[in-house]
């Protein structure tokens, strides 16, 4: 065991929530270090933005409906963080992604209007700030030809395409042949490709035989990775025509992107990230969380700070976990949960689609987002109770603002607690 | 109407249903195989899939123990491409009466059944999970089976020889013609379209639907009491020898590993209703307690799904109606002409897995009396069409193939090693727009992430291959979603949990499948 390590705050996790907090605490000068048993939601998720897609009908503006959405979902984060929260959260992140690593690469949208994205089963899904390289797949546009290629598993044009005529969007698809050296190519494997200008160009010239005047091209999100605003307006200029990404199966090359672009704006502020490293116990001293210890290859470590952030997600992630006996438990800190449903009422139901008691449970937090249990614990992101972000369409909504939320808390109330030499 | 004419209908396609219709195939009579759902859908789906090798029966009732031990030996010869012969243990726990251990190695001396008592350390070696407190410890030539595999090569080789396989053809009449049964009439699921099958005799294999069955051909008294009893998969293989308890049969004392998984069984309570699949929790939690015995730290471990199957036990008035465990295991052959004075009817129900070539064999001495044309039985020695080559299945398999064809083999089902090409080839055989019908064939989706990835490609190339409308390719993946569903709630905690989350985060967060274009009202009134 090394000695401990001496933060202003320690953030556990590293999804977008934790990503967001670590990267403006240390924007607001705080020496801050964010742990994590290893990457998060971004590289699951689809890369946009989703503030609040279902309520729970189709919404086409997330501002419009935010105050009546709160006022019947009180236990909801948005009705503890307020509008306005979510609103500085979105600007902070534009600006961030316009200053990061992506040269040029721009999120485009924002709360007044939800954009109706394909999916690759061909639904179309509500989003708010999506980026640049997807926003050509708005549903209002005239014609479309979804673009797959057999060389990629986790993607199939032409159900895409028909569902969406289903819908009334004018869809036809086209396959290209793609050479790859291995069968099992992923969406990142081809993004790697699409970097590549000469191959993108050779590409670019097979695909546009394939297609007709005043067509829309839809291509599953594989447009680059190290330089996605680059390979995308390079498509748009040899094809001659709006060009956009549709999300598929995880890894995420878009929800990549956004991990880039957060990590590059923690470390950019000073900021300090671990992967590897869980953790896996927390010292308490009366209402206070005083330290955690990771466990990682080679050794363990304790980070001491006065403030923590607990953005490890909930039961996807693991951080919050039902046993074979039926009890729920917070792992990190070890912290009470909300909504967990009674000993004798079920966890789940039969119906595949209808709502799961245990959907809304989190850690219990008071109105500040502070978990109820420790005073110095502030909460974030998918850790948090009283949302079904992935039917809502609200996940980086949530995670973006409590992200933001926690940050602000701690620096408001950073001159209090003493700051230990590292 | 369309009508069919042959001259061995045979209503059930269970094990038994398709091994009588096999049989007579091999015996060179035409022969039609009905079932209201897909083959190997009902009971003989529904089990964790042991080849007995006799000893759970040497003491309680050794000539189930004989057949078994038997019929264990010749399947292994016709049908290994579905066996994979791993053996198994028979322990003694601390929870087991120290005593049976004797009593059950005399049981297999009796009985013929192979066994050889080994030192517990050896078990451990072989079994680093196993209890470490066992005191006794037994081999016997236990192997798993995969039933779908062996039901789906009967079924090729009854069509090879003419023979006709109609899955989702539910018999709603049985025609009579005074003391003679003359066949029946199936209704399609898919069309609702009737057909009218003549034949010479008619086999009602329906297992646990059996005395339904018979009710429909007017005879009486044919009672079959189903017993339900749920089986829990975990993850993954926490022993690779099939383990069962030392002592006489109970809940919870046996886990089976079977492919990617291992399978822990069974309970059992009567129940009115063969279609009843109700888990209930408590007997969850004390299977998950028996788990413990036998592998300590079973709860720790990720359990995958909880399935419920129906065992057809024929009623022995002699035997009590509170444990159907007492009601014989042995199968009941019924012949309607010497029970009732009704021609061209056998009833055969009962029984178990291990044992379904020798009722398939039994049933077919009787018909072909009915025939007036015994000719005889070759189960015993024809390989079922993959089997010809005599090799079992090895674990490993799926993955010594791909690993041969990294650069041009794409994989649809990474947990349970699916390629495209058998994807593609599935989906034509079958003809068939429901996935869980190629699931049954190929094990698509029933690994780790329960469909989670395999499921969106498998109705992309679904959808692509067969023309399909997307109307269809929806229905087909909603289904499939609903389906897995059912076995994964009851049973959902631990890093299942989180992988369902995973899933949720695919099918709504990515995908949104719950916002697909609902199925216009047209469609709605073609398929009911």
């Amino acid at each position: 065991m090394r000695g401990e390590l001496h933060y202003d705050a320690v953030v556990v996790g590293a999804g977008t929530a934790g990503l967001v907090a670590g990267a403006r605490l240390a924007e607001g000068g705080a020496r801050v270090c964010v742990l994590s048993k290893g990457v998060g939601s971004t590289h699951l998720a689809p890369g946009t933005i989703d503030v609040l897609g279902y309520a729970p009908g189709r919404v086409s503006s997330p501002a419009g409906v935010f105050d009546e959405f709160v006022a019947t979902h009180p236990d909801h984060p948005y009705a503890l963080l307020g509008a306005e929260a979510v609103a500085e959260a979105l600007r902070w992140f534009s600006a961030t992604v316009a200053a990061g690593p992506l040269a040029g690469y721009e999120y485009v949208g924002g709360l007044e209007h939800n954009v109706l994205l394909p999916t690759a089963v061909g639904a179309l899904r509500p989003s708010a700030l999506v980026p640049e390289t997807m926003a050509a797949g708005d549903a209002s546009g005239e014609h479309v030809c979804i673009v797959g290629t057999r060389s990629l598993r986790d993607f199939h044009a032409s159900l895409c395409a028909a569902n969406l005529r289903r819908l009334g969007v004018d869809a036809r698809s086209a396959e290209i042949e793609i050479e790859v050296d291995k069968a099992d190519q992923n969406a990142l494997g081809l993004a790697r490709k699409f970097d590549d200008p000469a191959w993108r160009a050779a590409l670019a010239g097979r695909l546009s035989l394939k297609l007709q005047a005043h067509e829309r091209v839809g291509l599953p999100a594989m447009l680059g990775i190290r330089d996605p605003h680059g390979v995308w307006s390079d498509l748009e200029h040899r094809l001659g025509r709006p060009v956009f990404e549709i999300p598929t199966l995880p890894p995420s090359v878009p929800g990549m992107r956004v991990y880039e672009i957060l990590r590059s704006a923690l470390r950019r502020a000073g900021g300090r990230l671990v992967l590897g490293a869980e953790v896996v116990s927390s010292e308490r001293s009366g209402s206070r969380v005083v330290s955690v210890a990771t466990r990682s290859a080679g050794h363990d470590s304790v980070y001491a700070a006065p403030w923590f952030v607990l953005a490890a997600g909930g039961f996807g992630s693991g951080a919050i976990e039902l046993d074979s006996r039926w009890a729920t438990h917070e792992r990190v800190f070890g912290l009470p949960l909300h909504g967990v449903p009674a000993v004798d009422q079920p966890r789940f139901v039969g119906d595949y689609l209808a709502e799961q008691p245990m959907a809304r449970v989190g850690v219990a937090v008071d109105s500040q987002l502070r978990a109820t249990d420790a005073d110095n614990v502030l909460v974030a992101g998918a850790a948090l109770p009283g949302a079904v972000p992935w039917r809502e369409g609200s996940g980086e909504g949530i995670a973006l603002a409590s992200g933001s939320h926690a940050a602000q808390m701690v620096l408001a109330g950073a001159g209090a607690p003493a700051g230990a030499a590292a | 109407m369309a009508t069919l004419s042959t001259d061995v209908l045979v209503i059930g396609g269970g094990a038994t249903g398709a091994g009588v219709a096999w049989d007579a195939s091999l015996r060179g009579f035409d022969v039609v195989l009905v079932d209201r759902a897909d083959l190997a859908e009902g009971t003989s789906g529904r089990f964790h899939g042991l080849l007995h090798s006799g000893g759970r029966y040497a003491v309680k009732d050794p000539r189930a123990a004989e057949e078994c031990i038997a019929e264990n030996r010749i399947l292994k010869k016709i049908s290994p491409d579905s066996i994979e012969d791993i053996g198994g243990f028979f322990v003694t726990t601390p929870f087991d009466d120290p005593a049976y251990a004797d009593v059950f190695a005399k049981g297999c001396r009796d009985t013929g059944v192979d066994c050889e008592e080994i030192d517990p350390k050896q078990a451990l070696r072989e079994e680093p999970l196993l209890n470490p407190a066992v005191s006794r410890v037994f081999r016997v030539p236990d192997a798993n089976i995969d039933v779908w595999k062996t039901v789906w090569s009967m079924a090729r080789g009854i069509q090879e020889r003419g023979g006709r396989v109609l899955p989702y053809h539910e018999v709603v009449a049985i025609h009579r013609s005074g003391d003679q049964v003359t066949g029946a009439r199936a209704r399609g699921a898919a069309t609702g379209e009737e057909i009218d099958i003549e034949a010479r005799v008619t086999v009602n294999a329906s297992g646990a639907w059996a005395g339904a069955v018979a009710d429909m051909a007017g005879i009486e008294g044919v009672r079959v009491l189903p017993g339900r009893g749920i089986m829990i998969a975990m993850n993954h293989r926490l022993v690779n020898t099939c383990v069962n308890r030392c002592q006489m049969p109970t809940d919870g004392d046996i886990i089976v590993p079977i492919r990617t998984v291992c399978v822990i069984g069974t309970t059992d309570v009567n129940t009115d209703d063969p279609d009843d699949h109700t888990v209930i929790q408590s007997e969850v939690d004390a299977m998950l307690d028996d788990g413990e015995k036998l592998v300590p730290g079973f709860r720790q471990a990720r359990a995958m799904r909880v399935w419920t199957g129906v065992r057809p036990l024929f009623e022995d008035s002699k035997a009590a109606d509170t444990d159907s465990r007492d009601v014989t295991r042995a199968h009941a052959l019924l012949d309607h002409a010497e029970r009732d004075g009704v021609q061209g009817f056998v009833t055969i129900t009962g029984g178990k897995l291990t044992t379904f070539r020798l009722m398939a064999e039994e049933t077919m001495n009787a018909v072909s009396k009915h025939l007036g044309d015994e000719r005889p039985c070759t189960t015993k020695t024809e390989p079922l069409p993959g089997s010809e080559d005599g090799e079992t299945y090895r674990l490993g398999e799926r993955l010594g193939r791909k690993e041969s064809h990294l650069r041009d083999e794409q994989l649809v089902c990474e947990c349970e090693m699916v390629p495209r090409s058998k994807l593609e080839q599935a989906i034509e055989r079958r003809a068939t727009t429901n996935l869980d019908d190629i699931r049954r064939l190929l094990r698509l989706g029933m690994g780790p992430c329960q469909g989670g990835f395999c499921i969106y490609r498998a109705t992309g190339i679904l959808h692509g291959l067969d023309g399909l409308t997307a109307e269809q390719a929806d229905d087909s993946l909603l289904h499939f979603l609903r389906e897995r569903w059912k076995g994964v709630w009851p049973i959902l905690y631990g890093d299942q949990l989180r992988q369902a989350r995973l899933d949720d985060w695919i099918f709504h967060g990515v995908l949104d499948v719950e916002h697909l274009p609902v199925a216009s009202p047209q469609a709605e009134t073609v398929a009911s």
